[in-house]
């Protein structure tokens, strides 16, 4: 950014605060944004909704960039494939949300105040949000915590839009964490074909800890599965949680039977990614 | 200063006690203790930039002066020393809230904000350090920093490594301010990280690498890098502090601040603004916080805390149209060593559309620590 906007910012709050003055909402809908630019309307079980209504307007105050608290950012781009099908970081035996079982939804705890969460109720310091509010989001997860129709239609023009390739996966290229380990998650930028998903197109193995990164014995016997509602990630469960050593996932994205989206549109090169993994002290 | 440890200095720390009290006629915490004593971070706690454990000093400190009144305890005084190596501390801060927002039913609870227990394990005394910081209430535990740290002969510089809360701006106590939010480092997003400070008489620098992603999944796309530089006074002091994300494959998010305090009498002032630069989200966005406080030492053991806050959550629109204000009044009572109570209000004020920007918070709270 350029230094005089910056410093144009910058004085332009530094007399706001002075002023001490809130905004007059001219112009604006519910979300401080211009009428007609989207959003707005009552709360319903959509999850456009409860992006407009819940998640930016009271959630993304925290929640939102990069080093967002665990990693959840909730703002319209980013919430849904943070949240379906997502095992939550402090307590990764349940799912942020799980479609049809708000009980076991770990978001839905969180709102609640339920006994048994880590850290505080959401949102954090309150207003905690109303019995109705969370009552719709529950009936959002009940019915299934499906996309909404219009955050589809613009998911599948960005998956038109943008290349079929691996965004993210946990635990991250190189880097090391302490075990043991009982998932991995690979997110992909669209939905994947699921039929393609199997042990010949994701491969964990055990490797040495040297350049050459042989491997150490046959592929590791895994679980793979779409992420319930988020079928663009999918979760490695190996059979035995893995322990201290050097591990690869190798995504195969080509030849036949290559991992590809839902449009058949294929990795077209390899992936893999080395992490390591240390026994917990 | 690190911890010193105490072993059979109980009766030097009875003389320090009493040095304190005759060297202060007036004290405070947190932040603004620091303006209102031309202190340091360092000067009370073991974290060189604050918050969390309370070194020697702190703990003399807050014993003897914090409080209205003094209870004596000749010369046992507490300073979380378990042993030559070995210190502990705590915090634990109890709430009865109401809660009014717009078209709410208003909602009032008694609930544990907050828990925490510190240890330092100092295995090389003032120089090599494990710290750490664990939060056991409300809910489960979670470990909020753990990390080592490595300080130089003449504790000019040093260096940590591991699970900590990243430097920018005021470690206010309130990780609610807009400018806790608005830069999105606080107490409740510790990181891993390595981290480099240099301190040298009034001057404070640190720099810092981090995963950039508050203890969320770690993605190989980038890192986030922090610096911050602080000028400290007696009588004022000022700093500034800039931290760059590029972790996510979004985009980056850059965070700018300047921050600056300055003693009037009794009254401390302090003074934040945060601007950031996000685009980690379509189209970009730029938000900005600032803050305006004061905190009044009407006589020990009493200070009356005054804050004004605004928030810009998107610059693209006006202040005038989209900002919104927070004011507190918080009368904080110390009676004794180790208690504090603390009574307030908090009133949010936003757009007239958007109701959860209308709030009045009413609290009271105990604090204890040690």
């Amino acid at each position: 950014m350029r230094l005089a906007g910056a410093t144009r910012s910058i004085l332009w709050m530094a007399a706001a605060l002075a002023a001490g003055c809130a905004g007059n909402g001219e112009g604006l809908d519910q979300n401080g944004q211009p009428i007609g630019s989207g959003g707005g309307g009552p709360l319903t079980p959509d999850f456009a909704s409860i992006q407009d209504n819940v998640f930016t307007p009271i959630c993304t105050r925290c929640h939102s960039g990069p080093s967002a608290p665990e990693g959840l950012q909730l703002d319209a781009a980013h919430s849904y494939q943070l949240l379906v099908g997502v095992p939550s970081t402090e307590q990764p035996t349940l799912l942020r949300v799980k479609p049809g079982d708000p009980d076991h939804s770990y978001m839905v705890l969180k709102i609640q105040g339920s006994a048994g969460i880590q850290g505080g109720r959401m949102p954090l310091g309150g207003p905690y949000l109303p019995q109705s509010t969370i009552d719709t989001i529950r009936q959002w997860i009940t019915d299934g915590a499906s996309m909404s129709q219009s955050m589809a239609m613009q998911a599948e023009v960005r998956a038109q839009r943008d290349a079929f390739e691996v965004v993210a996966t946990s635990p991250a290229d190189a880097t090391t964490l302490t075990g043991p380990v009982d998932h991995i998650i690979v997110a992909f930028s669209h939905e994947l074909d699921a039929s393609l998903v199997n042990a010949t197109t994701i491969v964990l193995e055990r490797v040495q800890g040297n350049e050459l990164l042989s491997a150490i014995g046959p592929p590791l016997a895994a679980t793979l599965t779409l992420a319930s509602g988020n079928p663009a990630d999918v979760i490695i469960r190996p059979a035995t949680p893995l322990g201290a050593g050097v591990y690869r996932v190798t995504l195969r994205g080509t030849g036949g039977g290559a991992l590809a989206d839902v449009s058949a549109a294929s990795l077209g090169t390899d992936y893999d990614f080395v992490f390591t993994v240390e026994a917990a002290r | 200063m690190m911890r010193s440890r105490v072993g059979s200095r109980a009766p030097l720390l009875a003389v320090l006690a009493v040095g304190l009290l005759g060297a202060f006629s007036r004290a405070q915490a947190e932040p603004y203790i620091a303006v209102q004593q031309g202190f340091k971070c360092s000067q009370c706690h073991v974290n060189p930039t604050g918050g969390g454990l309370r070194n020697t000093y702190g703990d003399v400190f807050a014993q003897t002066l914090l409080a209205a009144k003094h209870i004596d305890t000749g010369s046992n005084v507490w300073t979380g020393a378990i042993n030559s190596f070995l210190s502990i501390g705590g915090d634990l801060r109890y709430d009865y809230t109401l809660d009014k927002v717009r078209n709410q039913p208003s909602t009032n609870e008694l609930a544990m904000q907050q828990a925490r227990v510190y240890l330092d394990a100092s295995v090389i005394p003032d120089r090599l350090l494990v710290y750490v910081d664990e939060q056991v209430a409300p809910g489960g535990a979670i470990n909020r920093e753990a990390y080592g740290m490595y300080w130089s002969a003449a504790h000019d510089w040093y260096v940590k490594a591991g699970q900590m809360y990243l430097p920018f701006g005021f470690r206010l106590q309130d990780q609610t301010a807009f400018v806790q939010e608005v830069s999105g480092i606080n107490m409740t997003t510790p990181d891993d990280a390595v981290e480099f400070g240099y301190l040298r008489g009034s001057w404070d620098l640190q720099f810092d690498a981090s995963n950039g992603t508050a203890g969320g999944p770690v993605v190989s796309n980038g890192k986030q890098y922090g610096t911050q530089l602080q000028f400290v006074h007696p009588g004022w002091r000022a700093g500034l502090a800039l931290d760059l994300n590029d972790s996510a494959t979004s985009g980056r998010r850059a965070a700018y601040g300047l921050f600056g305090g300055l003693k009037t009498g009794p009254v401390a002032w302090l003074a934040e603004v945060d601007l950031v630069v996000d685009h980690t989200v379509p189209n970009g966005l730029r938000t900005a916080g600032g803050l305006l406080e004061a905190d009044w030492l009407i006589a020990r053991g009493h200070n009356l805390k005054i804050t004004a806050e605004q928030l810009a959550p998107d610059l693209s629109i006006s202040v005038h149209r989209n900002g919104q204000t927070r004011w507190s009044l918080v009368y904080e009572f110390t009676p004794i060593q180790f208690v504090q109570l603390r009574a307030g209000v908090r009133y949010l004020d936003g757009i007239p559309q958007a109701d959860t920007q209308h709030e009045q918070l009413y609290f009271v709270e105990l604090h204890g620590y040690f």
